[in-house]
């Protein structure tokens, strides 16, 4: 099960007037866990207003460059991309799981590939650690980027796609397509969308000559150049997407009530027998879940999904009642018979007896 | 361009991939965790019930053929739960929460009914008796799961997509060795009577296992992009395949 680890933030460089880069280190025991694959992203957790808050971001560092770094662009009401780029200092600690994510192929040092890749805004991030890893490790490999944005001033790694351009002439090609600022070649001015990208295939990339295409962006851009890309015959093996993590907001968790500040019957006295034995503990009606509360009071209670899928948190309500949230895994006959899954499972009674071993 | 996103609903509607626990809704979530939780019971059981199989096999290639099925399915299981693993599941405790090899007794009839702590397809809930009926399973299941992967392999969820695609080529291997063993029993009449017989138990439980037609949780799952060809389409298209499969060895 993954697990969060330290990391000491080691630098905080501004790169955009609402976007940092953030550089990380491990513990000396967690590199291995860290040891990530180009295109990968890591998930921080931190507690904001007694409430804790997951975010994604991807690392936009190449394998080669010996350090942990990761992009983050601040999103309008996102706490945690605000809370990075306004008070984020080096020295602080932040807590993230190791490495996730595949949007990556494998590296094979001897092909000769032409790799194409779609970025729009921070998308970047994920697809600069695949060019800069791709593009030192496949030495005959070469890579196109279409990289939109809306102004010159909101290109992320500006300077380093330009230093990349020098380091491997011939081999990296990067368009910028601007939304709101003019360009020499109008083709660069305005959306990248089907028109676009036909646009682009007709005069500027062969498609014929591409392997296999990255696409990071917001959705509208992303639906618009796989729809293009299919078009040409591309097939859904050779398109690789990889969609913001946080483009979505946070799931709202219900708070949870102190059992002890609470009057008698906002909470619920719980009798729970597992493996034969059996405990008695209270929690709050609301907020938690059977599960949780079983589990934090340290029963050992069997469980996989937590999402009323697997049915692995199965139990037996033998009294009180109890009301459940989702349920995927029960039959009608198995919840007739008072069978619940306990990680959605909250008590509507004072007192419930819940029973693992039925 | 660079900030403008969309409702996840929509997007998905249009064909849209997700690439991260992450960015799936809630309701999403739960629906892919099921499939996979159904994939995973369905290939552990199989595995399970395929190893006591490999000492009914009647010579070395047989032996063989039987024995990396189990490997495969399970295998190919870890690989799916692997991906459930992402979403938070206790993956260690997953694998061993449920005796896989347990079987009902074989004139049990469940219809399309799940039982007991897991997941697997209700067919999977019959006992193998013996190499032929085994092999006769495994045509027919083969074929299905062929279909059915077939299907999932376009699922929105692009890790799984993945991996799934890279089961399928195996996972058809399994159902072409079945039809290998089914060939050489219905070389004689005495392979092809219990062959027959066997078809006769196991085509309606396999047949079970595509779904309701018309099923209701077929347009929200089309929706959400993990299905794109309704459950009687499937069914029909299997039907048909092994029609013509049993056909050709003069066993229909």
């Amino acid at each position: 099960m993954a697990r969060f680890h330290p990391l000491q933030v080691t630098e905080v460089r501004r790169e955009t007037r609402d976007a940092v880069v953030v550089t990380l280190a491990p513990r000396e025991e967690d590199r291995a866990a860290f040891d990530f694959t180009q295109g990968q992203y890591l998930t921080f957790r931190r507690i904001f207003d007694g409430e804790e808050l997951r975010r994604s971001y991807s690392i936009c560092a190449g394998k080669d460059e010996g350090v942990l770094r990761v992009g983050i662009k601040r999103v309008d009401g996102g706490c945690f991309s605000t809370w990075a780029n306004e008070e984020l200092e080096r020295g602080e600690v932040l807590e993230a799981m190791p490495p996730m994510g595949g949007f990556f192929t494998p590296i094979e040092p001897d092909v000769a590939k032409h790799y194409l890749g779609f970025a729009g805004g921070s998308g970047i991030t994920p697809v600069l650690s695949i060019i800069k890893t791709t593009l030192a490790r496949e030495p005959r490999s070469q890579f196109t980027l279409v990289y939109a944005n809306r102004h010159v001033s909101s290109i992320m790694f500006r300077e380093e796609l330009e230093d990349l351009k020098n380091l491997y002439l011939g081999r990296f090609a990067a368009l910028h397509v601007l939304e709101s600022e003019a360009q020499d070649i109008d083709l660069f001015t305005g959306r990248v969308d089907v028109e676009k990208c036909e646009a682009l295939f007709r005069s500027w990339i062969d498609l014929k000559s591409v392997d296999t295409v990255f696409i990071c962006g917001p959705e509208p851009m992303m639906l618009a150049i796989a729809a293009a890309l299919r078009a040409h015959g591309l097939r859904d093996e050779q398109i690789k997407f990889e969609l913001f993590a946080s483009s979505q907001p946070g799931r709202a968790r219900r708070k949870v009530a102190s059992a002890a500040s609470a009057d008698r019957q906002s909470s619920c006295e719980a009798t729970v027998t597992l493996d034969g034995a059996t405990r008695n503990f209270s929690f709050p009606k609301q907020g938690q879940s059977l599960l949780e509360a079983a589990l934090e009071n340290r029963m050992d209670a069997p469980y996989a999904c937590k999402a009323g899928v697997c049915s692995t948190c199965r139990a037996k309500v033998v009294e009180g009642e109890v009301e459940m949230e989702i349920n995927h895994a029960l039959e009608d006959y198995e919840v007739e018979q008072g069978y619940v899954l306990t990680c959605q499972c909250y008590p509507l009674s004072d007192r419930i007896v819940v029973s693992y071993d039925q | 361009m660079s900030d403008e996103t969309m409702p996840i609903e929509d997007y998905l509607a249009q064909g849209g991939l997700l690439t991260s626990p992450d960015n799936v809704p809630p309701r999403y979530r739960g629906e892919l965790l099921r499939l996979m939780a159904s994939f995973v019971d369905s290939e552990l059981a199989g595995s399970a019930g395929f190893a006591d199989v490999i000492n009914d096999a009647p010579g070395i290639k047989e032996r063989i053929a039987a024995a990396r099925i189990v490997l495969e399915k399970a295998d190919h299981a870890g690989r799916v739960l692997e991906i459930m693993g992402d979403f938070g599941a206790d993956t260690a405790r997953y694998a061993v929460h449920h005796p896989w090899s347990a079987r009902l007794p074989r004139d049990a009839d469940i219809g399309a009914e799940r039982r007991g702590g897991d997941m697997r397809l209700s067919v999977l809930h019959y006992p193998l008796e013996g190499w032929i009926d085994a092999v006769v399973m495994n045509v027919l299941m083969g074929k299905a799961v062929v279909i059915q992967l077939g299907e999932l392999a376009r699922i929105s969820y692009q890790p799984l997509a993945e991996v799934l695609r890279s089961i399928l080529p195996r996972e058809t291997r399994h159902a072409e060795l079945g039809i290998e063993g089914l060939k050489r029993i219905a070389e004689t009449e005495e392979g092809r009577r219990a062959a027959r017989e066997a078809l006769a138990y196991w085509r309606p439980r396999v047949a079970a296992s595509f779904g309701l037609s018309g099923s209701t949780r077929y347009h929200m799952l089309a929706r959400l992009g993990l299905r794109h060809t309704p459950n009687e389409a499937l069914l029909a298209e299997w039907q048909k395949a092994i029609d013509a499969e049993l056909a050709a060895l003069n066993l229909n």
